[in-house]
């Protein structure tokens, strides 16, 4: 096949003669990146977005907008690994999706699942998604004039794209930075006997991330009539 | 047999379009449309995506998840449509028109069909097409397996933007469901 280019097509093959749909899809399934090039890589992408940008939202937009696209692919490329290709399925429903992101995706991404998935107690179409000690974080220190900047928008953006692409859309999906006391109140009364002992010893997770998932309306209704049978 | 194949995007722009018959049974691969009929043909694969949105989120009591292949979703005159959907809600329609013979139009034995159809002629009755027999729902689920793999490949090109109507122009995709389509329909 892959001699058999018809001349003037202005198709390009690789010198091996390999093109992409002769590279088995699994063939990276195990594959690692190391932690310096992807930090290094993720730099020149924050410096790249805060070229251009005019302030931290537009900053976190630009990041969120980079992981967008990674989300839509990902969605696919995993759904295709998890399961038998002749039995494939995807998530129809708001709580398979998101353990999908929270189970597959993450273990995709950062070799481990997400913290805590929750739902928030004062809006129904809001999600969140705990991430104790976020990868894309851990070697950023932010200068003082940009404290409120979380550069895991850039998950967010491929959280947003995944959602997106499976037929859920969202308002948006944000990274907020969680001190001691938002984390209490996000999560409730629950939280509270931990609280007393983190208070004592300083914040367990400085680095804790929220990504805050709204749904749009109809997703909502949607559910509500697959839900109730009227589909 | 004659196939009419296109991949939807999101926002229901066809991305690729191929044009098939069967390869099955002496069948050389040649698809036997009328004029008429080709030009229905996105049409009738238009309107169908309605009824892909009917069903693509599953039934109430599913566990959440769906499966992809959709199977058998439309029909229109003679002409059958079959659909898969991706992960990222791209849609795969495949119509199918069988010969007339095997919708009983014509009246001449059944011998010839394609593996997708000619079987139906000992399960079902009297060699008509049924495209909900269970060797035509697995020939067309073994087509879509293969296409979706090659299409997984495509749309990891970072380049490629299934969302904003990129046309898929490789030839070497088209060879690829050319070579599902002789294999198993």
């Amino acid at each position: 096949m892959s001699s058999s280019t018809p001349s003037g097509s202005g198709l390009r093959y690789p010198s091996n003669k390999k093109t992409i749909y002769d590279r088995n899809l699994n063939r990276s399934k195990n594959a690692e990146l190391s932690r310096a090039a992807f930090a290094y890589l993720f730099i020149e992408m924050i410096s790249y977005a805060q070229r251009s940008a005019k302030d931290v939202g537009d900053l976190e937009q630009r990041l969120n907008n980079q992981g967008y696209p990674l989300g839509i692919r990902l969605l696919d490329l995993l759904l295709t690994r998890s399961a038998n290709p002749l039995s494939s399925i995807r998530p129809t429903r708001i709580l398979p999706l998101l353990q999908f992101i929270a189970q597959t995706l993450y273990r995709h991404l950062f070799g481990r699942p997400a913290d805590a998935l929750e739902r928030s107690g004062t809006d129904a179409a809001q999600y969140m998604i705990f991430d104790n000690e976020p990868l894309v974080n851990s070697y950023i220190s932010l200068p003082r004039e940009l404290s409120s900047l979380n550069c895991a928008a850039f998950v967010a953006g491929v959280i947003e794209g995944v959602c997106d692409g499976a037929g859920f859309p969202t308002e948006g999906v944000s990274a907020h930075s969680v001190g001691d006391q938002d984390e209490a109140a996000a999560s409730g009364g629950a939280a509270a006997p931990a609280e007393g002992g983190k208070k004592a010893a300083g914040p367990l997770w400085p680095g804790k991330t929220v990504f805050l998932i709204k749904f749009k309306k109809e997703v909502l209704e949607r559910e509500e009539i697959l839900a109730r049978g009227g589909g | 047999m004659s196939y009419y194949f296109t991949i939807f995007s999101p926002t229901d722009t066809p991305l690729f379009t191929h044009e098939f018959g069967t390869s099955r049974s002496g069948g050389d691969g040649v698809p036997h449309f009328t004029t008429a009929e080709r030009s229905m043909a996105p049409f009738v694969l238009h309107s169908a995506l309605d009824m892909v949105e009917e069903v693509q989120w599953g039934p109430s009591t599913s566990s959440g998840s769906a499966p992809m292949y959709l199977k058998h979703i439309d029909k229109y005159a003679n002409n059958f449509v079959s659909c898969w959907v991706t992960g990222a809600n791209v849609r795969f329609l495949l119509l199918t028109r069988p010969r007339d013979e095997a919708l009983g139009l014509g009246g001449s034995g059944n011998n010839r069909g394609s593996l997708a159809g000619g079987r139906t002629g000992m399960t079902g009755g009297g060699g008509l097409y049924n495209p909900s027999a269970p060797a035509t729902e697995e020939a067309v689920k073994n087509f879509f397996v293969e296409v979706y793999e090659a299409w997984v490949k495509t749309v990891m090109n970072p380049f490629f933007h299934a969302g904003n109507g990129d046309v898929v122009k490789s030839p070497v995709f088209k060879a690829r469901v050319a070579a599902a389509a002789k294999k198993y329909l």
